[in-house]
């Protein structure tokens, strides 16, 4: 799932820690938000969502229709600014490869969505369904389910979702610190081959 | 008269602090305060409008706020308000100078100091006066948002609606009311986009 380059999403910046938008950044998404709303009720319908949605990014049809459904958490045909926060703030972790920091960060809130029936668990396959949003493979979402459901009824509770949020970031701050120091190595291992160089060279 | 502009000082500097419709009404008197200025009427339009078009926009320098490299409205933002905020200390040190000058004469009986100050007073009202419009046009920039975001969001907005249009047309019919309402809503954009083209 990609952003389309220069549209006005794409102009937006996430805060990397906390992974939510500033206060102006807000404000413009709100103006944004307001000028969409054609019938003046503070709310987009299923339409209007779907060509938003087209029009901005390149998710086919039926992705468009299920995330309508599960954003439009009070089955009322339409979305308001709240619903629409959250799935900026969702596409923009995407678009900046930080999925994970949002899961992480707003796990509650996105348990609840994932949730679609209300029973405060998530089943593989209501997740399966999403894994495009958060971008999570098959084989990550099986592995998934096979790690952390303690409880062994292939549902997950939110403590146990948590619990694999928390996992997830310790796994890939480790694997961001092992990337930055292989980095400083390789850069040292050149510069004490340019250094030997230079020391052969005037020798010679 | 004289007591306006210590009075806009004042309230500049609680500017900041007060909420969005006392800032509204803030913003309101100073376009009007800069109308009724005895000192602007014969001043050409040239000399009070320098460096702005009709739409506020500066014609010598551009409003860097944002590019497709830095991707970030914050830093945009940040980088096209530095400039505004010596003006504004300028501007608010020049209005409490002239207030203070102000109270001095009130207490003091010799003409001819009372000539200086007033000359010095009427030189730098001459200042403020050349400076209120764009005070007032700065101060009103600090709660919209630049206009190139908004052309830009306005068109991709356009183009939304144009397409889901269609969809309203082949799903509900022509004659329907919200179809008829999003008819008349994507021709006020392109009103408003074309009268914004026009004054450019």
């Amino acid at each position: 799932m990609r952003l389309k380059q220069g549209s006005f999403l794409w102009y937006l910046y996430l805060d990397k820690i906390y992974c939510l938008l500033s206060v102006r950044n807000v404000k413009a998404l709100a103006e944004y938000f307001h000028i969409l709303d054609v019938h003046g009720k503070n709310t987009l319908n299923d339409v209007l969502f779907y060509h938003f949605l087209h029009h901005v990014t390149d998710l086919k049809k039926a992705q468009i229709n299920i995330v309508f459904d599960m954003l439009d958490w009070n089955a009322m045909g339409e979305i308001g600014f709240e619903q629409f926060y959250m799935l900026v703030c969702m596409l923009l972790a995407h678009q900046n490869h930080l999925e994970g920091q949002f899961m992480y960060r707003h796990s509650r809130p996105v348990f609840d969505l994932l949730d679609l029936k209300g029973d405060l668990r998530i089943g593989a396959k209501n997740f399966g369904m999403y894994r495009f949003l958060f971008n999570i493979h098959k084989q990550e979402l099986k592995d998934l389910f096979h790690d952390f459901d303690v409880t062994g009824d292939n549902l997950l509770n939110y403590q146990e979702f948590k619990l694999y949020t928390i996992i997830y970031i310790d796994k890939l701050q480790r694997r961001q610190k092992t990337e930055e120091k292989e980095k400083g190595d390789r850069k040292r291992r050149q510069n004490e081959k340019s250094l030997l160089k230079k020391k052969m060279s005037h020798q010679v | 008269m004289e007591e306006k502009p210590s009075k806009v000082s004042l309230k500049s500097s609680d500017r900041h602090d007060s909420d969005k419709e006392s800032m509204h009404s803030d913003i309101r008197d100073l376009w009007t305060r800069t109308t009724l200025s005895q000192a602007q009427l014969n001043m050409p339009l040239s000399e009070v409008c320098e460096g702005f078009d009709a739409e506020g926009r500066s014609i010598s320098k551009t409003r860097g706020w944002y590019s497709p490299g830095s991707r970030s409205l914050d830093e945009g933002d940040k980088a096209s308000h530095k400039p505004e905020e010596p003006d504004e200390h300028a501007l608010v040190e020049l209005e409490l100078h002239r207030g203070s000058s102000m109270e001095i004469n009130l207490g003091e009986k010799d003409t001819a100091s009372q000539i200086e100050a007033e000359k010095s007073s009427s030189m730098s009202s001459l200042n403020i006066a050349k400076h209120m419009p764009h005070r007032a046009y700065w101060a009103e920039q600090q709660s919209r948002l630049p206009l190139p975001l908004m052309e830009l969001m306005e068109n991709e907005a356009l183009e939304i609606l144009t397409k889901a249009l269609r969809s309203y047309q082949l799903g509900i019919g022509r004659d329907h009311f919200l179809t008829k309402e999003l008819q008349r809503y994507i021709e006020g954009l392109k009103k408003r986009r074309s009268k914004r083209l026009y004054v450019n």
